[in-house]
């Protein structure tokens, strides 16, 4: 991508003139900018509705899967956060779940379409035996965002922004703030169950 | 590129965060965010069938020693 467009001008005895105070090329390339941002948003949301959604209708939240998680889960409980959302932000760390498949996904579809896409299904498939999880949430996860990038890779959502998309939304749940994260998914927890 | 430098600030942000935390079991979830990051930059900076093998064995492989660190904190296997 080129942040501020050269045009060439004219020629005069032989060496070119550049002309970079055109106007209409910077409004166009920052059209396009800001338009990325916004799917990379968009894709964002999306990629969150699809791995919370799952991972809580597969009961994640409802204990750790593993004894880490369980210890994860009672950390964030003494921050001040959520015991339910802790074993959620738990389980994702020791084990690929949904999220882990939304992102294989992603990459899945962006680097061979939608056989990709399956072939990530499997990687994550394996990876949840490799971590002693007993659970499809990742396999079911990943089977549900390879079809829905795939099909919104045709009006407009690249899956490159997904990648990007779902990178945003872990940092939601993982990375700001674990006590506020772990609250909101523990309410998410008990308004399902 | 925007989403290769999303990804590449995100890694950073999160190394960041990772410095100043004292718990060392609430360091995990940034360390996960750092394997999301970097798995999906991998396959921005490369695309290839491999690179998704790549970043699959990658984020596994993360996933396997947070799993690994946080049981052996929390006192191992419990039966």
């Amino acid at each position: 991508m080129q942040l501020f467009p050269v045009k060439e001008n004219a020629t005069v005895s032989g060496q070119k003139i550049y002309l970079t105070n055109n106007i209409k090329e910077y409004q166009r390339v920052w059209f396009d900018m800001l338009n990325g941002i916004i799917n990379i948003i968009a894709a964002a949301i999306v990629a969150w509705i699809i791995f919370v959604t799952t991972d809580i209708l597969l009961g994640l939240p409802k204990k750790g899967g593993v004894s880490g998680a369980e210890a994860i889960g009672r950390s964030v409980e003494e921050e001040g956060g959520d015991l339910n959302g802790g074993y959620m932000i738990g389980n994702i760390v020791c084990s690929p779940d949904a999220s882990a498949g939304t992102l294989l996904a992603a990459c899945g579809v962006y680097v061979y379409g939608i056989y990709g896409g399956l072939a990530a299904v499997v990687l994550v498939f394996i990876g949840n035996r490799i971590c002693h999880d007993k659970g499809y949430a990742g396999t079911t996860g990943a089977i549900i965002a390879s079809f829905v990038i795939w099909g919104l890779s045709f009006y407009g959502i690249s899956p490159e922004q997904f990648i990007a998309g779902m990178v945003l939304a872990i940092v939601t749940i993982q990375g700001l703030s674990h006590k506020y994260s772990s609250r909101l998914l523990g309410k998410l927890w008990r308004f399902r169950s | 590129m925007i989403e290769l430098w999303i990804c590449g600030l995100v890694a950073v942000y999160a190394a960041i965060r990772i410095a100043f935390i004292k718990n060392n079991l609430l360091k995990l979830p940034f360390l996960n965010v750092i394997g999301f990051a970097v798995a999906g930059s991998l396959v921005l900076i490369l695309k290839d069938p491999l690179s998704l093998a790549a970043a699959a064995a990658f984020f596994i492989g993360t996933t396997l020693e947070s799993n690994a660190i946080a049981s052996r904190i929390a006192g191992g296997k419990k039966e």
